[in-house]
């Protein structure tokens, strides 16, 4: 049993060996970097979870019903919130998805400067532009509607203009063969191919976007958001509690509901 | 003869859809409008000017963002800095504890039902809970600075990546898995060998993907009292001092710009 | 020695898999099971290493009766039962060093195989199995590099690595060309004689059947019809064995190209 042979090992070249290595040691200096500047109280922050633990979590359980009302009517802002921003943006990346998609225009520099269009606005979180909404009209839900529908659409620009790439050209082309014109080409040849995707992504934005809009009262764009901020300032846990359980219900309704008319859709 | 029943029924000419998806269709855009319209007077009724008003606004106010004042940003690099560091643990843990979860909540892996869907509903009801809700919470419970928001992404980031590997695992090719397990494997050797370099790749993708999501919750974590850049910025805005917000909103545009395209490159890389 | 007595098997969904089977089967015996699609020859051989499970009757590998068998003794089973599959269960994105290695699993302790800490004795065995059917040159290269009859071969060296008793393989040429197919089927012959391993062949090609087979057992909707050494088929055995004509798509071919 003592006679074995073992197999010849594997030959790596100095490039891909120097790879590995350069790679390893790029990781391990992020963790170092990490590590060394992360500045956490650890002992402070468990004494805190200690002493507060029993002042917090049972609370959120005890969810304060008497709120009902007042988190039902800030619930409800919130779809609307959600449902303008959504629908905004639902029109607003139609013209950009096109302006990004490759197949829609011959001209290369347009394509570039619809992406970055896009993705620069995608670069912007939701609250950032919240913030930015809340100076220019007022602290209000209508800041709140301006925040989503620009956030959107960035995400829906970028997902119409792939829907856009991925449509069938040959249709376009026996329209073109015809003797179509440029709009009755848009309107009969690429519009029944892409209107399902869009509107199957706008619902999915819509789906986000009451995640979204659900924190923007934090700071001061309306919508459910107010309510967290002051209860968390009041220590009102029980309120908390109560707001936590609205929203999980209403984005796991909307959820549902979303999916289903999707699957028809597509 | 159906030839002549044909050319009769043209004469006829028949709608281009039938009256029932017309009627339907019509309603349901009526409905969304309808919806759509009642939403924008709703949120605009707290408005003193009205829309008009606003958008006059508008103009005056952006004035006040101009130009960024941008020689406060080498002062606000150290809070930055934590940003990304906080992003990076909190991706790192939650990679970690993804994976019995993830496991645990694959349909062809935890053949257990109850298992599958309890751990299932709990990942459900994470995603429902924003990110910035997580984080007031935490900071009640922890009090303010960076680990409350560590502890907020770790769980944010969590429900949406073991939801994503559970669909990778349940995509997986189960043939080999079944030749380790006629060979006499274990459990554990039946995962390592036969599973997991069939998802190693999507894990990873979906490891930097996660990232970036949590770079970007990261930076505004701060609004809530839970560390980083974010806490600079809700200072400034409580002063009114507009330019400095513009810079750091400026500096996060970039910051989050580059990592995202250091992200992609290397998720192009990995698959 | 396998021994069938009385094994039904019933599915979940009430389809019989298996209806009373009574064979034995002897050390060292090369059988080729046929029967057309659905007639039973995949539940037959995956009973033995209990991949399904007969819901009646009693399966004796070397005297013991497997359907007690549960965790690990169930997996001390498997490491003496090799299986080689249709579609070649091979890990794609593993190398073909690591593939076969797996072979060791259930001689190996779980903490050393996810470490990777193999006995030399163990590399050693997965090289030469390799060798043995002269695919050691490819030893480092990705699984889904290679063709359909590589990859059957890399899979026979997997079993070989486990040192089995027995060797089960479940349609291993149906995705293969012929001059491979039979290639494959040279292989496992070659193996059932030099290291004397039972070898149980699933087969729907009577060319192939006649060739290799020591003995042909043939199935039909779950039931034994036939069981009897090879110098005792002929053409018209299988036409009772499939309850039909023999048809071109039957044979295999190319049994001179090998």
């Amino acid at each position: 049993m003592a006679t074995y042979s073992l197999p010849p090992k594997p030959k790596r070249s100095l490039f891909k060996k120097t790879k590995r290595i350069m790679i390893f040691l790029a990781i391990v200096a992020v963790y170092v970097w990490t590590f060394l500047g992360i500045d956490v109280d650890w002992a402070r922050a468990a004494e805190r979870a200690v002493n507060n633990f029993h002042r917090v979590i049972p609370k959120l359980f005890h969810p304060d019903w008497e709120a009902t009302g007042e988190v039902a009517g800030k619930m409800f802002e919130t779809i609307t919130i959600a449902f303008a921003g959504s629908f905004m943006a639902a029109i607003l990346a139609i013209p950009l998805g096109f302006l990004a998609a490759q197949n829609m225009s011959r001209s290369r520099l347009l394509t570039a400067s619809g992406k970055w269009i896009l993705s620069a606005i995608r670069a912007f979180p939701d609250i950032i532009l919240a913030i930015l909404f809340v100076v220019a009209v007022g602290p209000n839900a209508f800041a709140g509607v301006l925040a989503i529908a620009i956030g959107s659409t960035g995400m829906l620009g970028k997902l119409y203009s792939e829907v856009v790439e991925s449509i069938d050209m040959r249709v376009v082309e026996a329209m073109e063969a015809n003797g179509a014109n440029k709009v009755q080409m848009l309107f009969y040849g690429v519009m029944p191919q892409i209107i399902p995707e869009f509107l199957s992504y706008a619902i999915y934005r819509f789906e986000i976007d009451i995640r979204a809009s659900s924190i923007l009262g934090i700071v001061g764009a309306g919508g459910i958001g107010t309510m967290i901020i002051f209860a968390a300032n009041n220590r009102n846990w029980n309120e908390m509690g109560l707001i936590l359980l609205a929203i999980i219900i209403v984005v796991t309704v909307i959820d549902s509901i979303s999916a289903r008319i999707r699957r028809k859709i597509v | 003869m159906t030839n002549q029943t044909n050319s009769t029924s043209s004469q006829m000419t028949p709608p281009l859809y039938p009256a029932k998806t017309k009627a339907q269709v019509t309603l349901i855009f009526f409905i969304v409008i309808g919806f759509y319209l009642f939403s924008m007077i709703w949120t605009q009724r707290q408005m003193v000017g009205g829309f008009a008003d606003a958008l006059g606004n508008m103009g005056v106010v952006i004035n006040k963002f101009f130009p960024p004042n941008l020689s406060v940003i080498p002062a606000v690099w150290d809070p930055m800095a934590q940003t990304i560091q906080m992003a990076i643990i909190a991706t790192t843990v939650a990679a970690i504890l993804t994976v019995p979860l993830a496991l645990l909540s694959a349909q062809n892996i935890a053949t257990f039902k109850p298992i599958y869907i309890m751990t299932r509903t709990f990942l459900n009801i994470l995603r429902t809970i924003p990110d910035l809700v997580l984080a007031v919470v935490f900071v009640g419970l922890f009090g303010i600075g960076l680990f409350p928001g560590i502890i907020a992404l770790i769980i944010f980031s969590l429900g949406i990546l073991a939801k994503l590997i559970s669909e990778t695992i349940e995509s997986v090719d189960m043939n080999p898995l079944e030749a380790m397990r006629a060979s006499g494997g274990n459990v554990f050797q039946v995962i390592y060998y036969g599973l997991v370099p069939q998802v190693l790749p999507q894990f990873a993708s979906f490891v930097l993907y996660v990232f970036e999501i949590n770079i970007r919750a990261s930076v505004v974590l701060g609004l809530v009292g839970a560390g980083g850049i974010g806490l600079v910025l809700d200072q400034q805005l409580g002063f009114y001092n507009y330019p400095n917000v513009m810079a750091i909103i400026i500096l996060i545009f970039i910051v989050v710009l580059i990592i995202e395209y250091i992200s992609n490159k290397l998720r192009e890389a990995l698959i | 020695m396998i021994e069938f007595k009385d094994v039904s098997l019933v599915y979940p969904n009430g389809t019989e898999g298996l209806k009373n089977i009574n064979v034995t089967i002897n050390d060292g015996e090369f059988v080729v099971i046929v029967g057309l699609s659905g007639a039973g020859k995949s539940t037959f051989i995956r009973s033995v290493n209990r991949l399904v499970t007969p819901t009646s009757g009693f399966l004796l590998i070397d005297d013991e009766d497997i359907l007690k068998y549960r965790g690990s003794d169930l997996r001390k089973l498997r490491t003496k039962i090799g299986m080689i599959f249709q579609s070649y269960n091979l890990v794609n994105r593993s190398n073909v060093l690591k593939n076969v290695i797996a072979g060791r699993l259930g001689h190996t302790g779980t903490l050393r195989s996810i470490l990777n800490l193999y006995k030399k004795e163990d590399i050693g065995l997965a090289y030469e199995s390799l060798q043995r059917v002269n695919i050691d040159d490819k030893i480092h290269s990705r699984a889904d590099e290679l063709s359909g009859g590589q990859q059957q071969r890399v899979s026979i060296a997997r079993v070989l690595t486990q040192k089995p008793n027995y060797i089960l393989a479940d349609e291993p040429v149906a995705s293969l060309d012929p001059p491979t197919s039979h290639q494959v089927m040279t292989y496992l012959k070659k193996i059932n004689k030099e290291d004397n391993i039972t070898t149980i062949v699933n087969l729907h090609f009577i060319d192939m059947a006649m060739e290799y087979a020591d003995r042909i057992i043939g199935m039909r909707a779950g039931e034994v019809v036939f069981d009897g050494p090879v110098s005792e088929v002929s053409e018209k055995t299988f036409e009772e064995i499939y309850g039909r004509t023999i048809r071109e798509d039957d044979l295999r071919g190319g049994a001179q190209e090998s």
